[in-house]
């Protein structure tokens, strides 16, 4: 088999920390990763070999704070160095983007990244359409500043008006944003 | 609320203030009012205000004060159920739940209807997989407080997992028509767990009337799409399933299993339908990396000659370092590897002789310089993967040679070392590698594996550390992180050195029983993380995600990391159980630190001198 693509699942969460910890220095202890896979289950994907083995994962989330701005953050994206150059991080990012939008009406998306990371920043701008928004300095435990950086994802939400107009016809539910109804 | 003892007016106040400081963690106010109450000797053994002093002497770490405070406060005040539940909760704090079932059972005996208690002992019963007493405190409090949304998810989830599944949908059949959901993601997936719950009961048919229904209220549309492809499926709809996988594929075209339903559903019965299907996609998504190399799997002969041919090119011409990895499941199958063999071969003495693939091509554009270094490349993996080392070491040197800087040369070189047995040989290689390219984690954790392999354990910490947080001890932090792989790793090498005591150190920090029930090791930790899901999931509505996190916790230690470290554990302690230490002073010599084992056929713990 090939490398295959799909949405995260609570199983998933050991081989995405230990994907992580391989890649990565900046690492979550696995309730992080619980949060994020028992709040959003849909936004997170996972990319496996044939033997099911996690060779690269987007792990994201939706920014609590702003009910009528919302917007998707990516908090970890990782490739296994045995796998890069096969696209598999635009099509991780691009998968838990549509997510986004579709599940939670999210406007952009944002992400932090290392200033000295370039192969990082260059995927981010080039193939992903991200700008950078500012600089926070320090922001990593080791003193390095990084890029917040964001990307508009209103080309994916005409993707999901068109087949909402298809499947909707009758529609005159109220379509809520956010948390706009008064919960118990 | 005090029972069998109740507090004037004005002490009353103040106990209620002091109820006040424990939910607003003000600790140090709560032992101030409670000792205003305590200091008056007509109530300096009240039951109640000693317990809760306790309770909040626990929350300042004052463990042994808060056991003493809260067993006397128990004492005075037998019928209480303040006392109870207080009790109950300092167990429960200690991870004692059965205990802390035991003290909740008892406080409800004197306030059967006390909301706190109730979801506090169904908080335990369903961490505990007490499903039966779940169920009934979930009834409980269903009972009681009826307008609530929890009530009505623990209730529904409560018969769901005990697989009373008309039950359950009937719970959440009422509760959908109340007027207590209606923000959209909510709404979304509960309608999903309910569909979840008709598809365990087997009816499939039920479970697609119900997707019928609702899929316009649900904003999942590729969990709704998955459902009514797997369901069609079943049904044996395969038009249906068919036009279902289409619209899942046009949503993710690197979904392998996708491509797999969709075979199912179009009703192949010979490979060459499903490479036919597999062409139609490459065309439409030709950026799309899957249904190129799933055609690989289905074409034999002649017309995987072409294909493999055309993907070989297509990756040592743009240099795409994972293409041996990527083929390496081809390799069960000797024809296919006689042809890749053969294929890569004459690429390389072409790209040699003249910079083509063939000799036919002489006449076009020669390929990047980089071509040959990627085929000399492919070929060091190809003869690895056959076990052919020194077949494998003249194509990586050729690499090498071709391009000195190159990482992934040295780390194949490594791994064909590796393979060969030669850890010593494999490391230095790896740590070659390493240096290249300091900023980068995966090749560096692959050396520090590789030092560990060589047993060279210091120096695997030190590179290690190279990546973790600065002022803490790498292994310390690694620790904190969760990674097992490290301490795993270290464990085998502790014990390949005869370090026995040290090896199992390193296993105990993957899992451990406690003896003392407080320090708990990554997986007994991970067991503990579901404790705040249990509440936060009802209210997030995330059901379907909740009951999948219930049914990993049941079987985590199913997991390869678990296992690994268990089996290490395992030869450790049989090896010392077939030839114990010979004495305590050469086992204290032997066995550096931290470990006292008893000597003896049976190797023990003693706990209190257990310390990590």
């Amino acid at each position: 088999m090939s490398i295959n693509i799909r949405c995260a699942t609570t199983d998933d969460l050991l081989n995405i920390q230990h994907c992580n910890l391989q890649c990565l220095p900046e690492n979550y202890q696995m309730k992080y990763y619980l949060y994020h896979a028992l709040s959003w289950p849909q936004l997170s994907y996972v990319a496996e070999d044939e033997k099911g083995r996690i060779v690269g994962y987007v792990l994201a989330k939706m920014e609590e704070d702003c009910e009528d701005n919302p917007h998707g953050h990516i908090t970890s994206l990782a490739v296994k160095r045995s796998h890069r150059r096969l696209g598999i991080a635009q099509k991780l990012m691009n998968q838990a983007s549509r997510a986004m939008v579709e599940c939670f009406g999210a406007k952009y998306v944002s992400l932090h990244v290392r200033r000295s990371n370039r192969a990082a920043l260059n995927l981010y701008t080039s193939s992903l359409q991200f700008e950078v928004s500012e600089v926070e300095p320090k922001y990593y435990a080791d003193g390095e500043d990084a890029y917040a950086m964001k990307r508009d994802l209103s080309s994916f939400y005409l993707e999901k008006n068109a087949t909402k107009e298809k499947t909707n016809k009758d529609g005159n539910t109220h379509i809520h944003t956010g948390r706009c109804c008064d919960r118990s | 609320m005090p029972s069998s003892n109740p507090l004037p007016p004005k002490e009353n106040a103040l106990f209620k203030r002091i109820l006040r400081c424990y939910e607003h963690k003000q600790y140090k106010n709560g032992i101030k009012f409670a000792k205003q109450i305590l200091s008056n000797p007509k109530f300096s053994e009240h039951g109640e205000t000693l317990a809760m002093k306790g309770l909040t002497l626990n929350c300042l770490g004052r463990k042994e004060e808060a056991y003493d405070h809260v067993r006397r406060g128990l004492r005075n005040d037998l019928q209480s159920h303040v006392c109870w539940h207080v009790y109950g909760l300092l167990q429960r704090s200690d991870k004692k739940y059965d205990e802390a079932i035991k003290c909740y059972r008892n406080a409800l005996k004197w306030d059967k209807d006390n909301i706190q208690i109730l979801r506090d002992l169904s908080l335990l019963q369903i961490q505990m997989r007490d499903l039966e007493g779940y169920k009934d405190t979930r009834y409980q409090l269903f009972m009681l407080r009826p307008t609530q949304r929890a009530s009505w998810i623990g209730f529904a989830i409560s018969y769901h997992l005990l697989k009373d599944y008309e039950t359950a949908l009937k719970i959440l059949d009422t509760f959908r028509n109340s007027p207590m959901i209606c923000y959209d993601y909510e709404h979304s997936e509960l309608l999903l767990y309910q569909n979840m719950v008709i598809q365990e009961s087997g009816e499939c048919e039920q479970a697609l009337k119900h997707l019928d229904k609702y899929s316009d209220q649900i904003c999942d549309k590729v969990t709704v799409k998955e459902t009514y492809g797997k369901l069609r499926l079943q049904l044996k709809q395969y038009a249906e399933a068919v036009q279902v996988y289409k619209e899942l594929l046009n949503i993710n075209p690197e979904n392998t299993t996708y491509y797999a339903r969709l075979a199912e559903a179009e009703r192949h019965t010979k490979p060459e339908e499903t490479l036919a299907m597999l062409q139609r996609y490459e065309d439409l998504f030709p950026r799309a990396l899957a249904p190129r190399r799933l055609q690989l799997n289905y074409a034999i002969g002649d017309e995987f000659k072409i294909l493999v041919d055309r993907y070989l090119r297509r990756g040592l011409h743009k240099g795409v370092p994972p293409l041996f990895v990527n083929l390496r499941s081809l390799y069960n199958d000797q024809q296919k590897v006689d042809t890749i063999q053969s294929l890569v071969l004459e690429y390389k003495e072409a790209l040699k002789a003249h910079g083509h693939f063939s000799d036919q091509e002489k006449d076009n554009p020669r390929e990047p310089a980089s071509a040959l270094l990627w085929t000399y490349y492919y070929l060091a993996q190809h003869y690895d993967h056959l076990g052919l080392t020194e077949k494998a070491l003249n194509e990586i040197d050729a690499a090498i040679e071709h391009t000195p800087t190159l990482i992934e040369l040295f780390v194949t070189k490594g791994r064909i070392y590796k393979h060969a047995g030669n850890v010593q040989e494999a490391y230095k290689w790896l740590d070659e590698a390493q240096g290249l390219d300091t900023a980068d984690r995966y090749i560096n954790s692959k050396c520090a594996k590789y030092m560990l392999r060589a047993n060279l354990i210091k120096e695997a910490e030190e590179t290690c550390g190279k990546f973790t947080r600065e002022g803490v001890l790498a292994m310390e932090n690694l620790n904190e992180m969760q990674c097992m792989w490290i301490q795993t790793e270290a464990a085998n090498a502790y014990k390949r050195l005869g370090k026995y005591g040290e090896a199992l150190k390193k296993c105990h920090e993957v899992d451990r029983v406690d003896f003392n029930n407080i320090y708990l090791q990554h997986f007994s930790e991970i067991i503990e993380d579901q404790f705040d899901f249990h509440t936060y999931c009802m209210r997030k509505m995330t059901l379907r995600s909740y009951v999948g996190l219930l049914r990993l916790e049941d079987v985590l230690r199913a997991h390869p990391f678990y296992f690994k470290a268990a089996k290490c554990a395992v030869e450790v302690y049989l090896r010392l159980h077939d030839e114990p230490l010979p004495d305590p002073t050469q086992a204290q010599e032997i066995d550096t630190d931290h470990l006292p084992l008893s000597v003896g056929s049976h190797v023990l713990f003693e706990k209190d001198t257990f310390t990590f």
